[in-house]
């Protein structure tokens, strides 16, 4: 007896390593399958306000760039406002397709917010950024989020007044997309695999897709995450995969995300709903 | 006694602040992060003991998780590098080199320091990494992300070393 204690007592610095190992294994698979670790990531109220004062600091830098960036936006928002203004004067002549075109318009029932990028690393193959706005605002998981030049990623996790966002630049998002022109229409995946923090790759393009480099790749709006259309980058490489069934596309995004500072968040109203339903398919 | 804990707590909170509002950011050529926390486990003085070494360990690890939102793999990595630090570091030392002193480029030597040190790092980054990539599964990420950040980190720490020469 007095022995075994004896031996306890010598080593007992191997109880403490598994005694933290265990919790720090605890908190890496609860994060993975769960959310409920929001307390130890920085959608914590106290670390969120701490990175909110440095951002604050940051923004003032790179101002101008900004300022272009949104200008820009603003441009092509204008145009599209004409050519939309257009065709509502166009159809108003054909009474009949007014309640048909206002109800795709609106019936699709996006929401939107803006919200400020708190904190962004980008340095493990798992990132997520944090944003200013939190369920308070009406931000609620699987809300996609998007930039002024292109899709940013999704709402992964939502605190009160913060919510984490899993980027384009994650080893578990999967963006379904299409590639404008493709009359195929194939709806392939845009995976990312660590590393290159300005291109990712789309997966498992079926071989009869019809493309080539610098076309443009898009949101598909299969996953009602996302409207259809949001651009994603444009398409610089192509490679075989290793059983030759498939292509393999690198993806310039279009988004820098290194220097990304405030972003969209879009909400689809039919999605809770649609995922409702689809939960009542018996397994 | 009590100012070698608020010495060690103030280093302790210094360094965690420069790894989450610095370095965590810094992301060279998308793979090389330098994860300078480790050098205020290396400076742990060498009579602390190993269970001492692994709770500030873990504090820090914790610390770097709950800002850089991934809960739990820096402070797995960080615990592991603590238990272990004591048999490298003794590794290292002759007969004959005081019972207590802090690990520095001035106690133990350059050599021996950089070889401590890079040691230690590799352990550190293979950690992280591989508990990352359980979701990823690509070796050439590892061996370049590990390689890259053990190189980015070790230059802060002979960089600290050279500011606290005197």
């Amino acid at each position: 007896m007095q022995t075994i204690l004896n031996f306890l007592v010598k080593h007992n610095h191997w109880f403490l390593l598994l005694l933290l190992e265990g919790i720090s294994f605890m908190l890496i698979i609860h994060f993975n399958n769960y959310q409920r670790a929001a307390f130890f990531t920085a959608t914590n109220k106290a670390v969120g306000d701490i990175y909110s004062v440095i951002s604050d600091v940051d923004s003032y830098f790179g101002l101008r760039a900004r300022n272009n960036e949104l200008k820009e936006h603003n441009t092509k928002l204008l145009s599209q406002i004409t050519e939309l203004r257009a065709t509502l004067a166009e159809l108003s002549s054909h009474e009949a397709l007014i309640g048909d075109t206002i109800a795709r318009s609106l019936g699709s029932g996006y929401t939107f917010h803006t919200a400020n990028v708190v904190s962004n690393p980008l340095n493990s193959v798992n990132n997520f950024i944090v944003l200013d706005k939190g369920s308070k605002d009406g931000i609620e998981q699987e809300m996609g989020v998007f930039g002024s030049k292109g899709v940013v990623g999704v709402v992964y996790l939502t605190s009160e007044s913060y919510s984490l966002v899993l980027p384009l630049l994650n080893g578990k998002s999967n963006t379904s997309c299409r590639i404008l022109g493709d009359e195929g229409a194939s709806v392939p995946m845009l995976q990312w695999d660590g590393g290159d923090t300005r291109h990712s790759y789309l997966v498992d393009l079926p071989r009869y897709t019809k493309f080539e480099t610098g076309d443009t790749v898009v949101t598909s709006g299969h996953s009602e995450i996302f409207p259809a259309g949001i651009t994603v980058g444009t398409i610089d490489g192509v490679e075989s995969t290793a059983d030759g069934m498939f292509y393999r596309a690198r993806v310039k995004l279009s988004t820098n995300f290194a220097s990304l500072t405030s972003v969209f968040i879009v909400g689809n109203k039919g999605h809770k709903e649609l995922k409702e339903l689809m939960n009542k398919i018996p397994e | 006694m009590t100012g070698a804990f608020l010495t060690r707590l103030r280093n302790f909170i210094l360094t965690a602040l420069a790894q989450v509002l610095i370095f965590s950011r810094i992301h060279l050529f998308g793979y090389a992060t330098a994860y300078i926390y480790i050098i205020f486990i290396l400076k742990l003085p060498r009579h602390a003991s190993r269970n001492e070494i692994m709770l500030w360990a873990f504090a820090m690890g914790l610390l770097v998780d709950i800002f850089g939102s991934t809960p739990g793999i820096h402070s797995a990595a960080a615990t592991l590098l603590a238990f272990l630090r004591p048999y490298i570091l003794e590794s290292f030392l002759q007969k004959g080199t005081p019972d207590d002193f802090t690990p520095s480029a001035a106690a133990i030597g350059w050599s021996k320091y950089l070889v401590y040190s890079s040691v230690s790092l590799l352990i550190l980054c293979t950690t992280i990494l591989l508990i990352e990539l359980f979701t990823v599964n690509h070796p050439l990420i590892l061996l370049v992300g590990v390689g890259s950040s053990t190189l980015l980190s070790m230059l802060f720490i002979v960089a600290t070393e050279f500011f606290n020469r005197k």
